[in-house]
């Protein structure tokens, strides 16, 4: 039986390949995400185990409360650098060093800020001591007077800046220029992560970083031969309280695990696609061995009469699965390796400068990878294996037809369950929320509504296929027909295509809504004319404390109020807090009060929540709540109003004095203007007035909307591209089926061709039926995708997405992109009917 | 050679026991108004190491008869045995070893796999069976078949009768207790109808083969011991030693 499956694949190597295909693609994306996660994973470790090599230990402030942005970090104070003499004065330490950091900006030669997409953008204080600094100096010297500063090799290089150059700096205050004494490197790469790093005197950075007396850390090196554990204790007991030691590699390990976590979130979001292109593919697989099977009905049924069991048929068909299983994700696991290089050439492109490190190939790459590929074969194949055991032997001999009448009602009862089962788990997975249970509960939807598909796949070619029977008569007839004669086959082959476009639907229904909120939520949130944030991405702390100054003095401009945003603990949990000023509340900012007062309980230091905090954690005006600051420490405030939940706003809103009271050297997230003529001319007058920033973003409030709605189109352009491999899965599982066709009917199209049908006219035959395939599987794909992404959108009302929008412009063309796909995928199948040969056609079977 | 090596093992009582034999065999198709009786209560047996040649018109319910005396196909009442086993006991995995480890099958066409070659499909049941062929007995088939030098090609680049013989080696190779053959010669030109036919007879004669050959051809009725004439459904007839003119005068006393 070994042998029947092995010359039974060879005898069908290509449509077997492109099965294979769909695995292939899947395979690659898991693989490759692992490759490259796991390599940048390691490079980061080894770089952070260099970076604290000579560190023996890191004197800090002890962890206010655990950050919950940038990855896990802490949120920690500054301590006074007089425990810098404090420490080198306990006996076993050899030397200690304060260190500041903060932002820091270049502006490169042509006017412009240096952006770095996201990554942070700092400055820092230069360790004197070669020993403890993590950065080494490859050109030049180090920083040594107020004037100089120390440039990371990548931006030198990028910018072509050299030891000697002047280079202006963006700084919490005033842009300066200074003086570049060296390049540096960080650890052995040209710089960390994609960050750019200003690196000063210890002096300059705290006064330039508004730390003056104050150090974020010390790094302590032991004399040689100290017993490190006593050397440890001892210096905790000469520290104050709040501030604790811990070892430089316990410093290492925490700055990789942030890594890791922000690593671990990409590599679940690229894997999240990479088993959607497995669970189409899996649809794909299916319905070929359903073909197989039912184009082998005899051969099968031969195989049974001379004596093979059940059993042994059942393993022929799983093996031949397991085969192209284990084949295909061979070859995702290579090709994997492939797009991981690539990746990772493509993050150097956008800047990212990686820390040399060989590609790490892990062994539960290869053993994932196998076990998915192979299993989700295997799976797929299992239901057309039963139908093969299904054969009887008489089959043979006689005109087999399978048991239809039967099998369809079982399929319509276990389908509606299904279907129903997965509803349910979408419903109480977006209620509660739990992501998993949404996951399982769309793909308990997707096989349901297969199941159910062939039922209505007759009369929906039928209405489909009638214009083209109409325009292309009678190729356009049969077209129809064949797409009719087999619901069963039509509902299979275009279930895959179904699931791709229910996926893009999905995300073009949630992401036109989240659009249209973001929209709105700057319209119901926003009064300013002028939104001034920072363009480099970063978020909170990249602008200058002296921007709203500046631009106050901007003719035209009557109000230039400044927004904050940081990390505070309410009730025991860390948040996000927004800061606005209550002077000119109503002239920039718009609060809808539900209850309570809005500027007069800001300028009374009270705390504003929104409807949506105020309803799960059941407070009302007047309620006193538990609060926590780094700085400050614990109190309690008391909730002086509620407002309308606003995305933008946030949760939380204070006065900026009690902000600023609370936060030592907070950055602003954003400066609202208000102007008396917000026109060409006052945005011309600001951008000059403003133009010792260059990292600002200057924006009308239309355009600010805009900005917000691109953020969102960005993403969704990724999501879709990240689907498309998808629906080419799917595309693949059309031309499969075709040929598959094709070949099945080469009698029937030799009789055709033989009584005066035309190539051209075959052709328009295997096309139409293809359009008819592509049609049905886009319009049920839309249908369920849109009422999924109206249940996402709504579920997340609460998260700030009020509108639900319909894009049906969106929808209409990705019904015609699916017909042109499936034109394109019958070019290839009805170029090989167009060409059979009329007589061996005939002559066939 | 391996005459005498059959003959001491492979039917210990040729030509006394019964091979196969059906009773009150009743097959029905369809339901209600639709209702098709191919069998109507068919007893009939077919003696060990004897050629026994079914015939009939079309629809008398040969092909029926054959495909439930062979278990591939459930009759609606009635036993059939194959030696003393009723194969109505049978589940599948028994009529499946049945089939493979006792009898033998030549069908009309698609007698072979299209992926295998011609030695693969000759040798298929005892891959199945995960069995060693007998070596011996396989060369002797084959070079008395005369398929030799084709045991290489694939189904698909043999001709008619080259297939048609491989079939009957694969049928042969396992010394099956009995071979049914299905019009085996019904898509044969004459000649190669004739070889066919003969070597079928030199089976039973030589080596004590059991053949049950299912044919409307009386030409290929006479080459068996006896013939069986099927209409409607039943035994309507049969006659010992047939010549073609004697089956063909039967044909016309029964009308068919």
């Amino acid at each position: 039986m070994w042998k029947v499956t092995i010359k039974g694949l060879l005898a069908h190597k290509l449509r077997l390949a492109l099965t294979a295909l769909a695995i292939v693609l899947g395979v690659t994306f898991i693989s490759g995400t692992f490759v490259l996660t796991d390599t940048l994973h390691n490079t980061f470790t080894t770089l952070f185990g260099h970076v604290y090599q000579n560190v023996d230990f890191q004197v800090r402030g002890q962890a206010v409360f655990t950050s919950n942005t940038g990855g896990g970090g802490a949120e920690r104070n500054n301590i006074p650098q007089s425990i810098v003499t404090t420490v080198r004065n306990v006996p076993g330490v050899a030397d200690a060093e304060g260190t500041v950091s903060g932002n820091a900006q270049f502006i490169a030669p042509d006017g412009k800020a240096i952006s770095t997409g996201g990554a942070p953008t700092l400055g820092v204080s230069f360790d004197p001591d070669p020993r403890l600094s993590s950065l080494h100096v490859i050109q030049g010297a180090a920083p040594t007077t107020s004037g100089d500063v120390a440039m990371d090799a990548a931006t030198a290089k990028k910018y072509h800046f050299a030891v000697g150059d002047r280079v202006r700096i963006l700084l919490p205050g005033p842009t300066q220029t200074f003086t570049i004494t060296g390049i540096v490197r960080f650890g052995t790469a040209d710089n960390l992560a994609g960050a750019t790093l200003a690196a000063f005197t210890l002096p300059t950075a705290q006064r330039l970083l508004q730390e003056v007396g104050q150090v974020d850390a010390i790094n302590v090196l032991s004399k040689p031969g100290v017993d490190k554990a006593s050397l440890q204790r001892a210096i905790a007991q000469a520290l104050p309280p709040g501030v604790e030691v811990v070892t430089g590699q316990t410093v290492a390990n925490e700055q990789t695990n942030q890594i890791n976590q922000a690593l671990g979130f990409f590599s679940t979001a690229l894997l999240v696609f990479a088993f959607i292109s497995l669970f189409v593919g899996a649809f794909t697989i299916f319905n070929t061995f359903s073909i197989i099977v039912g184009q082998r009905t005899r051969e099968l049924a031969l195989l049974r009469i001379v004596g093979a069991s059940r059993r042994q048929v059942f393993r022929s068909v799983l093996l031949e699965a397991g085969l192209v299983g284990i084949v295909a994700s061979l070859i995702g696991l290579g090709l994997g390796v492939l797009a991981a290089l690539g990746l990772e050439a493509l993050l150097k492109g956008f800047g990212i400068s990686l820390p040399t490190g060989s590609l790490v190939f892990a062994t539960r790459t290869v053993i994932v990878a196998l076990a998915v590929g192979v299993g989700v074969t295997l799976v797929s194949a299992i239901s057309p294996a039963r139908r093969a055991v299904r054969i009887p032997p008489v089959a043979a001999l006689v005109d087999y037809r399978g048991d239809d009448g039967e099998s369809s009602r079982r399929r319509i009862v276990i389908g509606t369950v299904v279907a129903v089962l997965g509803v349910a788990a979408l419903t109480l997975g977006l209620t509660k929320p739990a992501i998993q249970l949404v996951g399982l509960g769309a793909v308990a939807v997707f096989i349901g509504i297969g199941m159910l598909a062939p039922i209505v796949a007759r009369p929906m070619a039928s209405v489909l296929g009638r214009p083209l029977a109409r325009t292309l008569s009678m190729a356009g007839k049969l077209g129809r027909e064949n797409s009719m004669r087999s619901p069963r086959r039509t509902a299979q082959t275009s279930s895959a295509l179904m699931v791709g476009l229910a996926l893009v639907s999905t995300i073009a229904v949630f992401g036109a809504s989240l659009s249209k909120s973001a929209t709105s939520s700057v319209d119901e949130a926003i009064n300013a004319d002028y939104i001034i944030t920072s363009n480099s991405g970063g978020g909170a702390g990249a602008i200058s404390n002296s921007v709203a100054s500046t631009a106050s003095r901007v003719p035209g401009v009557v109000i230039a109020s400044t927004v904050y945003s940081g990390q505070f603990e309410f009730r025991h949990s860390v948040d996000t807090l927004t800061a606005v000023s209550p002077q000119h509340l109503s002239d920039t900012i718009i609060l809808r009060m539900q209850s309570g007062a809005g500027a007069p309980a800001l300028s009374a230091g009270q705390l504003l929540i929104d409807t949506t905090t105020a309803n799960s954690d059941h407070l009302s005006v007047g309620s006193v709540v538990p609060v926590k600051f780094a700085q400050t420490g614990s109190s309690t405030m008391r909730i002086g109003g509620i407002y309308k939940a606003n995305s933008l706003l946030g949760s939380f809103l204070i006065g900026d004095g009690f902000f600023l009271s609370h936060f030592s050297n907070p950055l602003p997230l954003a400066v609202l203007l208000n102007t008396t003529n917000p026109t060409g001319t006052q945005s011309h007058a600001l951008n000059d007035g403003l133009n010792a920033f260059p990292n600002l973003k200057i924006q009308t409030r239309a355009q600010f909307e805009k900005s917000q709605q691109a953020q969102v189109n960005q993403l969704l352009g990724l999501v879709y591209a990240l689907l498309a491999l998808a629906v080419v899965i799917a595309m693949i599982g059309i031309v499969n089926t075709l040929m598959l066709s094709v070949f099945e009917r080469t009698h029937e199209i030799g009789l055709l061709r033989a009584v005066g049908m035309k190539r051209r006219q075959v052709r328009a035959m295997i096309r139409s039926e293809a359009v008819i395939l592509a049609l049905f599987g886009a319009i049920i794909g839309i249908i369920v995708g849109t009422a999924l992404g109206t249940a996402f959108a709504a579920s997340l009302k609460q998260q700030g997405i009020t509108d639900i929008v319909i894009p049906f412009g969106s929808l209409v063309l990705f019904l015609v992109l699916a017909a042109l796909l499936g034109l394109g995928a019958a070019t290839w199948p009805a170029r090989r009917a167009a060409k059979l040969d009329v007589l061996a056609a005939i002559a066939a079977e | 050679m391996a005459i005498t090596d059959q003959t001491s093992t492979g039917s210990p009582a040729s030509g006394t026991g019964v091979a196969a034999r059906a009773v009150d065999l009743v097959k029905n198709y369809g339901k209600g108004e639709a209702l098709v009786t191919a069998l109507a209560g068919v007893n009939v047996e077919f003696e060990r190491g004897r050629f026994t040649a079914v015939m009939g018109p079309s629809g008398s319910g040969k092909s029926t008869l054959m495909h439930c005396m062979a278990g591939l196909d459930t009759p609606t009442s009635g036993h059939s045995f194959v030696g003393e086993q009723d194969i109505g006991q049978l589940d599948d995995a028994g009529l499946t070893q049945m089939r493979r480890d006792r009898i033998g099958f030549v069908f009309q066409s698609f007698n072979l796999v299209p992926t295998l070659t011609a030695r693969e499909n000759i040798t298929l049941p005892a891959d199945l069976a995960g069995t060693k062929i007998d070596q011996e007995w396989f060369d002797f088939l084959v070079a008395q078949l005369r398929i030799g030098d084709r045991l290489s090609h694939r189904p698909n680049e043999l001709s008619g009768g080259q297939q048609q013989r491989a079939a009957c080696a694969r049928a042969l190779i396992g010394r099956p207790d009995l071979i049914f053959a299905d019009e085996p010669t019904g898509n044969l030109d004459s000649n190669s109808s004739s070889e066919m036919l003969g070597f079928l007879r030199r089976s039973v004669t030589e080596f004590h083969q059991s053949i049950v050959m299912v044919t409307h051809d009386p030409r290929g009725a006479a080459f068996a011991d006896r013939v069986i004439f099927l209409a409607d459904g039943d035994v309507v007839g049969e006659l010992a030693s047939p010549t073609a003119d004697s089956v063909l005068e039967r044909m016309k006393q029964l009308g068919t």
